[in-house]
């Protein structure tokens, strides 16, 4: 694009953003409208019910370095997860939809991210040695549930 | 070299880099990162939309109809930095099928309409425009439709997907830049005619 013609554009720009604004209270409506969108998609939040860290030590099956979290999302499914000696274990209970469809997905703040598919019962394994803090995800066509980021 | 009247334009940001920026941040449990995003956004995608001829109220509804699909489709944007790209992209396929929609009633020549008439909350502006503006107002209303389109979704895009406004506009990717210079020159020639209607 010559100089000539991005000052003319640039003059455009100018132009429709004098004569034809957005209307005043344009952005204050969408960002209403986008804070009840969100607040209706809060079913897809995975709430972690249950943390292996906050029990005695003594009702945590198995060894001791594991560390097993409960999710549950407002839609009556729950999510089983183990993180134990390299490996993240668990399973999706509950959920009506296609297992064979369903993505879980691990995240870690350290920028580590492992994906996996489900077995037809549910069950899911990674090789993964998460650090940080971690993030579930479980998802499927086009819907997915997220949890909070959780220390390790 | 055109003096710049805008004054939003004092960060050294895009409207891009604050939307990607934002959208990150929200990603992250930022909540109030959202609205950062929605005000960065919102006022390119209503020039975007506007562009496609339809009016105030029906912009407003394709505007909000591109908000809501981006809460329930956010997480299959891959790169934060194309969130920008997403939103206009979007909103240029609703302001399209809007029109698709309206095809029967007969399309109301807004731009012009709005330039005659101006409402109450642009008369002010209106009064505060200088000659040249006006005379560029009056010179862009002589150019055919689809160059005013293709113009005023280019003039508000950083990095223009070429890809897909060549689906909108009905054109091949490769004439956009010489469709674009074509369009600016026929500006240029109706200013020089005094862009008398």
């Amino acid at each position: 694009m010559t100089d000539g013609d991005a000052a003319l554009l640039e003059e455009l720009r100018d132009m429709w953003m004098t004569y034809d604004p957005p209307p005043p209270g344009l952005v204050a409506t969408m960002i209403a409208a986008v804070a009840a969108a969100d607040l209706d998609a809060e079913w897809e939040m995975l709430t972690l019910v249950r943390d292996s860290r906050d029990e005695p030590a003594a009702q945590v099956r198995g060894l001791a370095t594991s560390r097993i979290l409960y999710f549950t999302a407002a839609e009556g499914w729950s999510l089983d997860a183990e993180l134990d000696d390299g490996q993240v274990r668990g399973q999706l209970l509950d959920f009506d939809g296609d297992m064979g469809a369903v993505e879980i997905v691990v995240d870690t703040t350290d920028g580590q991210s492992w994906t996996t598919a489900l077995d037809e019962v549910g069950f899911f394994t990674l090789g993964a040695e998460p650090t940080g803090s971690v993030r579930f995800t479980v998802r499927d066509s086009g819907r997915s549930a997220t949890s909070r980021w959780i220390e390790l | 070299m055109s003096e710049d009247r805008r004054t939003e334009g004092q960060s050294d940001q895009s409207p891009w880099d604050m939307a990607s920026g934002a959208f990150i941040a929200w990603r992250s449990g930022d909540a109030a990162a959202m609205d950062e995003l929605v005000a960065t956004m919102t006022p390119i995608l209503w020039h975007v939309v506007r562009a496609y001829g339809h009016d105030r109220q029906t912009a407003e509804d394709v505007i909000q109809a591109t908000w809501l699909g981006f809460v329930r489709l956010h997480r299959t944007i891959e790169d934060p930095q194309a969130v920008a790209s997403w939103l206009i992209t979007s909103a240029r396929r609703g302001a399209a099928a809007h029109t698709r929609a309206a095809r029967r009633a007969t399309p109301v020549q807004d731009e012009t309409l709005h330039a005659a008439l101006p409402d109450a909350e642009s008369a002010e502006a209106l009064a505060m425009l200088d000659d040249e503006a006006s005379r560029l107002w009056g010179a862009v209303a002589t150019v055919d439709e689809r160059c005013r389109k293709l113009l005023r979704v280019v003039a508000f895009m950083d990095r223009p997907d070429y890809q897909s406004i060549s689906q909108d506009l009905d054109m091949p990717v490769g004439s956009i830049g010489p469709t674009r210079a074509r369009c600016l020159a026929k500006v240029r020639t109706a200013l020089m005619k005094g862009g008398e209607r």
